[in-house]
């Protein structure tokens, strides 16, 4: 993106984050709250007080869509580039720590106890982001056709792998007995896919690296 | 492991090429050469030409595989056509 672009992205978000403010603010003092409270809208009835925090929703929605259209055009962009330079992605090797989140798949324990959500189960697939240690060692590479033949060996074992894990859990998850219990039974079944899925992601990066690197010759320069 | 004798090396180093010259005017990587030329990497018709045009020698000539399998193969499927 380029700075002038930025500063202008920057520059609606703060109008909009100020619309947004002064419409609450307006809906507090003078509106009962209306939109800023949560409120029953199949009984709605229009007024005119609602009209600056209806505005302001709307530029909120049209900036979100902004932002979504300039993401979508530097992905494209950087897909463009990346086609042509057939250089891997640079990536540090440290993002491999981000790994470490996984652990905060264990929270669901916490919340299925406190107010029996289970979403946080989800988060045991940031175990896959430590394939970000092996993906920034081979960052800057050229993706010459050992290298395709390579990750296409790894991708392919690694979903072998995931799926097996998928398909094992679906036969024995799917009797929906585990300790007699169907939510426990759903539990077990979130999170053997969720980590299903951290390894695939961990051992596409893992065994591409590996392949890549395996059986290196001694012999250097000749 | 590819089953073939590699004889890059010695064409190679006739026509006085460094591994990572050879590797960048075919578009490989260094790596890839020293695979190649251990016999440890089986390469795609493309990149064996592109070989083969830059050290100045026939594909054959550089890769040879190993004849007795070969013919040994061969005179198998031709008795199994016979019969």
């Amino acid at each position: 993106m380029k700075k002038n672009s930025t500063k202008i992205t920057i520059f609606l978000g703060v109008i909009c984050a100020l619309i947004t403010a002064g419409s609450s603010w307006y809906s507090v003092v003078f509106n009962d709250s209306r939109f800023v409270v949560p409120m029953d809208l199949s009984v709605y009835a229009f007024r005119m007080q609602d009209l600056p925090m209806i505005v302001s929703g709307i530029l909120f929605a049209l900036y979100i869509l902004y932002l979504f259209a300039m993401l979508m055009r530097i992905i494209r962009i950087k897909k463009q580039n990346g086609a042509s330079s057939r250089m891997t992605k640079r990536a540090d090797p440290r993002l491999g720590l981000l790994g470490f989140f996984g652990f905060t798949g264990f929270l669901g324990f916490w919340t299925y106890q406190a107010d029996k959500t289970v979403f946080p189960f989800v988060f045991f697939i940031f175990f896959g982001f430590f394939g970000f240690f092996y993906e920034g060692k081979l960052s800057a590479t050229l993706m010459d056709e050992r290298y395709c033949e390579n990750k296409l060996k790894a991708n392919y074992s690694a979903n072998k792998a995931a799926m097996y894990i998928i398909f094992f859990a679906t036969v024995f998850l799917g009797q929906g007995t585990l300790m007699g219990n169907l939510e426990y039974t759903f539990i077990a079944y979130i999170i053997t896919v969720a980590l299903a899925i951290a390894l695939n992601l961990f051992l596409s990066s893992f065994l591409l690296y590996r392949y890549d690197h395996e059986e290196l010759p001694k012999e250097s320069e000749g | 492991m590819p089953d073939f004798v590699c004889r890059l090396k010695r064409y190679r180093q006739l026509m006085d090429l460094t591994q990572e010259q050879l590797a960048n005017q075919v578009g490989v990587r260094r790596e890839t050469i020293m695979r190649l030329e251990k016999a440890q990497y089986n390469p795609s018709l493309k990149l064996a030409v592109d070989i083969s045009r830059a050290v100045g020698t026939p594909i054959e000539e550089i890769f040879i595989f190993d004849l007795e399998e070969f013919n040994s193969r061969d005179t198998g499927e031709k008795n199994g056509e016979k019969n």
